[in-house]
């Protein structure tokens, strides 16, 4: 082939090559005995992430690079509600950080993951990209990025990489197994909360909530025409100690309306724990203010 | 059937896996109250019943509760109860597969986004009234209303839903709305 300077399909398939080379030294295999191998991303020195979700209830792996050096870690905490899990190792190299991607819709990603031996990739584009959004368990996921390509799940928790090499985040199946991104930027937030207490605590009041319309009598009262009404009320939790009952409909938190489930977690994010905050609930007809002391989520 | 049929056995041998002594304890106390017999894993048992510590490679037909891997023959919530437990580890003993029929929401999900109809708070009472399989009669005893508006909420949830049955007001009215926090 004496054109392959000039032919671009043989340049595009060298520069993604390159790219694989950059992953190369990011991801990693995760073996915990009994379990199939998993996949993570090196971090940073002597840190591996990888997914959290159904990763084994096991306190130690084994974490194998791509040069097929291998290390005995310790799972150092997980956050069910960003789907991080750290690991703390000892003696990797310092992996060169990749600069920061910026996702957009309809742009080449690269999607990496372990392989008995050495490393897998997949290209797909960047299926679309959205705000900021929230888990059940509260955590908070700076964009919405999904993947236009299929992850097996012995690949998920492994990086996904931009067209110039910058670092998109790490790959996680998600509801019916539509790939999505969580961006770096998120995992670097929960990392440290992780290696140092184990786990990332966020507010809790100890409520079940659903959306109700506000009968339409009390839409006066309550100001607002929806809201979420308390079904149950954990024992000894901060509504408990507040006096919050089943049946009260929560209409504002921080004197802001809540009209679904993702306003009420925006007040009850890592900062809002031990702070005093105000609801406003309608009950027995009428609209009242408590005060509520938020507590620390149970894991 | 008849002289052919394989016996069913009126208990099994059951084999606990898990992770930790305290979920061991409390897997083995379950399969007890069920009245089957617990044997080591050894011991070649009709079924196992685990939380996962054993991965997916377990051979034996497996019963896994809580959030794990699929690769189980059976797959139940980790608050799944005695009765559930039993039937499951009988089915997949027999050869079948078991899953829950209220898929188990995970933590990390996306919250679920505000559905397009809201009901009142008396008609998700009624709702749940209706779930519990309670008659009109019943439903308007126990939220202190009479029969006739019960009716009128049950128009009312229809209407919203889209729907013409009581079943499937129940299926379309309780998806996942709950949230915790």
């Amino acid at each position: 082939m004496p054109d392959s300077v000039e032919n671009p399909l043989i340049r595009l398939s060298e520069a993604l090559a390159e790219r694989a080379a950059f992953a190369r030294a990011l991801v990693v295999g995760i073996a915990v005995p009994g379990h199939r191998m998993r996949s993570g991303i090196l971090w940073r020195k002597d840190v591996v992430v990888a997914a959290e979700q159904r990763f084994p209830k096991a306190p130690d792996a084994t974490v194998t690079l791509a040069d097929g050096s291998a290390f005995a870690a310790r799972v150092a905490g997980r956050d069910p509600g960003t789907n991080v899990v750290a690991l703390r190792l000892d003696g990797t190299p310092d992996p060169a950080p990749l600069g920061a991607g910026e996702p957009q819709a309809g742009a080449l990603a690269l999607a990496f993951g372990a392989q008995e031996g050495g490393v897998c990739a997949r290209l797909g584009v960047v299926h679309s990209v959205g705000p900021a959004w929230y888990s059940r368990a509260g955590g908070r996921i700076d964009r919405r990025i999904t993947l236009d390509i299929g992850v097996s799940p012995p690949e998920e928790g492994g990086p996904v990489l931009d067209a110039g090499g910058g670092l998109l985040g790490m790959s996680t199946l998600g509801p019916r197994a539509r790939v999505l991104v969580i961006p770096a930027a998120t995992v670097s937030g929960v990392v440290d909360p992780l290696l140092s207490k184990g786990r990332v605590e966020r507010g809790w009041l100890g409520l079940a909530l659903q959306p109700v319309l506000v009968p339409e009598a009390l839409q006066a009262e309550a100001g607002y025409p929806r809201g979420l009404m308390i079904l149950r009320v954990a024992k000894d939790s901060p509504g408990a100690q507040a006096n919050l009952h089943a049946g009260d409909i929560l209409v504002t938190i921080g004197g802001e309306s809540v009209t679904n489930p993702a306003m009420l977690a925006r007040h009850l994010g890592p900062d809002s724990v031990g702070k005093q905050i105000e609801l406003r609930l309608i009950r027995a007809g009428k609209s009242l203010s408590i005060l509520v002391t938020v507590g620390i989520r149970p894991a | 059937m008849g002289a052919a049929a394989v016996a069913i056995p009126p208990f099994l041998r059951v084999a606990v896996l898990a992770s930790n002594a305290a979920e061991q304890h409390r897997l083995a106390t379950l399969v007890e109250q069920c009245g089957h017999q617990l044997v080591e894993l050894a011991a070649s048992p009709h079924a196992v019943l685990t939380d996962g510590a054993a991965g997916a490679d377990l051979a034996s037909a497996a019963v896994a509760v809580g959030r794990v891997d699929g690769g189980f023959a059976g797959l139940l919530p980790a608050d799944a109860d005695a009765t559930q437990i039993d039937a499951a580890l009988r089915a997949v003993a027999a050869g079948l597969t078991v899953r829950a029929t209220t898929a188990e929401t995970r933590d990390f999900d996306p919250l679920p986004e505000e559905p397009p109809v809201l009901l009142t708070p008396r008609e998700i009472e009624v709702l749940a009234a209706l779930g519990n399989g309670l008659t009109n009669k019943e439903t308007a005893r126990l939220l202190g209303i009479s029969p006739h508006t019960v009716k009128f909420h049950i128009e009312s949830l229809f209407r919203k839903l889209g729907v013409t049955s009581r079943a499937e007001a129940v299926a379309r009215g309780m998806q996942q709305q709950i949230v915790e926090f």
